[in-house]
C-alpha cells in the first residue's frame, strides 16, 4: 500500500523533481569555447572538478563538448586542475 | 592542409621588441614549412590558474595558421626550444582546407582590417568637411584591391 503511495509519487513528502534542461540546446547563442573561462566556470566546482551532467542537466552531446573545453582550458593554465577548497 | 590554432603563453617580463621578435621567428617557421599563416589574437598579461616556472601571470597570444601535421611538430619543436614561452597548445580547427580557401580567408580578415580602420577614420574626421570624407571612401577600394595579387602565388605552391 505504502509503496505504491511513493511510486506514483503522491503522499505528504513526495519528492518532486524539475526537469532539467540543456543549456546550451535551449541558447543556440552559448557557445562552447575553451578561451571563455568564465562561462565554463559555471561547470566546474570550486575544487576545480567537473560538474556531472545529471546535476547541470546538460545533455549528452554538450556535455562531451564541455568537458573537452574544460580540459583544454585546464592545459593553458586558464582553468585550475586543482582550486581551491571551499571554505 | 588542416588549419590549427595554437595558444602560447610566453613570459610576461618579456621586452616589447623581443616579444616582437619571437613572435616573427614563430612566423618564419610556418612560411618556412609552407604553411599559412592567417592572423594573430593578443589577449595580453592574464593571471594564470596555477604556476607554471614559478610564475603567476603571462602573456598569452593565439595563433591561427593552416598547414600539415609537420609543421605542427616543428612549431612545437621550435616552442619547446624557445625559454620565453612557457606553455603552449595546438588545437586542429577544421581537417579539411585548400590552400586557396585559407589564403582566401587571410584575405577577407585583411580587408575587414582596412576596412575597420578606414572605419575608424571616417570617424575620427566625421566632423570635418564632406571633402575629406569622400576622400577617405576612395581610399579603402584601393586598399582591398593590393591583396588580389596574393592569390596566384598560393596557387603556384600548390
Amino acid at each position: 500500500m505504502y509503496k505504491d503511495q511513493a511510486q506514483r509519487g503522491g503522499g505528504k513528502n513526495r519528492f518532486y523533481q524539475r526537469r532539467k534542461i540543456c543549456r546550451f540546446c535551449v541558447d543556440n547563442g552559448m557557445e562552447i569555447d575553451y578561451k571563455n573561462p568564465k562561462g565554463l566556470k559555471q561547470f566546474i566546482t570550486e575544487r576545480g572538478k567537473i560538474i556531472p551532467r545529471r546535476i547541470t542537466g546538460t545533455c549528452a552531446k554538450h556535455q562531451r563538448k564541455l568537458s573537452l573545453a574544460i580540459k583544454q582550458s585546464r592545459q593553458i593554465a586558464l582553468l585550475p586542475f586543482v582550486g581551491r577548497p571551499p571554505q | 592542409m588542416r588549419k590549427y590554432e595554437t595558444v602560447i603563453i610566453s613570459d610576461p617580463d618579456l621586452q616589447d621588441q623581443a616579444r616582437t621578435e619571437l613572435f616573427d621567428k614563430i612566423r618564419n617557421v610556418i612560411t618556412r614549412e609552407d604553411g599559412i599563416f592567417l592572423y594573430l589574437d593578443d589577449w595580453g598579461n592574464k593571471k594564470l590558474a596555477y604556476e607554471i616556472n614559478k610564475k603567476l601571470r603571462g602573456h598569452y597570444t593565439c595563433l591561427t595558421y593552416g598547414g600539415t601535421g609537420g609543421l605542427v611538430k616543428e612549431l612545437e619543436r621550435n616552442l619547446g626550444l624557445n625559454d620565453d614561452v612557457m606553455k603552449f597548445m595546438t588545437i586542429l580547427l577544421s581537417t579539411d582546407v585548400t590552400a586557396q580557401s585559407l589564403a582566401q580567408e587571410a584575405k577577407d580578415i585583411e580587408d575587414a582590417k582596412t576596412a575597420s580602420e578606414a572605419a575608424a577614420a571616417n570617424v575620427d574626421d566625421g566632423e570635418e568637411t564632406e571633402k575629406d570624407t569622400g576622400q577617405e571612401q576612395a581610399a579603402p577600394e584601393a586598399e582591398t584591391a593590393e591583396p588580389e595579387p596574393a592569390e596566384p602565388v598560393t596557387s603556384v605552391q600548390n
